[in-house]
């Protein structure tokens, strides 16, 4: 019998966001973003988003000290989340605003800052009128 | 209203063509759409979006992407026959109560580090 290895890349475990300060970081994703904080280990400190583990880490050398990947999270109302996380103290760089026009929704999204700097958006799809 | 899940991560890379057939060929992963410079493909419901920065204070490596797999062992001798750079050799990071959780890290065309990792159940 032929045994097919399976070394399928299935999906994205987690992601490693660079924090200056990682109790100021752990502050901002649990109060202003709402995400469930998983556990702390040292100088780790790991929340859930949607069944992908974000991990806040302090870079361990200069070369790996570099701003995170845009992340994009999905809400359903990109207004009122907007609205509420900068009423917790998100700096936000733009107005939720539509960002591309597919064929069954407008891709709205909006980008703003965490507490490390990092740039992030929120995106949410909204079904066009038939 | 709150955020429900991760709906898509930007990877800069700048050569779009070359990190397409990693993504595509070396990864495995399904290609979606390639809008202009931007090439767009899925990772288990993540859509990856990779394309140039789009201002010089965006043009800095990835985020490390940790991606799951069945089989790291498998894994990372399918990478190191595609001659992917391997940044650590499958390792041990962590026992955790019902399983140890494994690692390889690797390079992307344009030296953005990621990983594998996989939950090996004890015996």
């Amino acid at each position: 019998m032929n045994v097919q290895e399976d070394t399928t890349l299935s999906r994205i475990g987690q992601i490693a966001i660079n924090a200056h300060d990682v109790d100021r970081a752990t502050a901002f994703y649990r109060d202003v973003l709402g995400l469930p904080h998983l556990f702390r280990a040292g100088q780790l400190s790991f929340f859930d988003c949607g069944g992908v583990r974000l991990m806040l880490d302090k870079a361990e050398k200069p070369e790996f000290d570099h701003p995170s990947s845009i992340l994009y999270f999905q809400v359903g109302d990109i207004r009122a989340a907007h609205k509420r996380l900068k009423e917790e103290g998100a700096k936000f760089e733009d107005e939720p605003h539509v960002i591309a026009q597919m064929p069954k929704y407008d891709l709205w999204m909006t980008f703003f800052r965490d507490s490390e700097n990092n740039l992030l958006a929120l995106m949410s799809e909204v079904p066009r009128p038939a | 209203m709150g955020i429900s899940s991760i709906g898509q991560i930007s990877i800069i890379v700048h050569d779009q063509p070359r990190a397409t057939a990693f993504y595509r060929d070396v990864l495995g992963l399904p290609l979606l759409f390639t809008a202009g410079n931007m090439a767009f493909f899925d990772c288990g419901g993540v859509r990856l979006m990779l394309g140039p920065a789009s201002s010089p204070e965006l043009d800095h490596p990835s985020s490390i992407l940790y991606f799951r797999v069945p089989d790291i062992n498998a894994a990372h001798r399918r990478l190191v026959e595609l001659g992917v750079k391997i940044e650590a050799p499958p390792r041990l990071i962590a026992p955790m109560k019902t399983y140890d959780l494994w690692m390889v890290a690797f390079s992307d065309p344009d030296g953005n580090i990621m990983e594998l990792m996989s939950e090996m159940p004890h015996a």
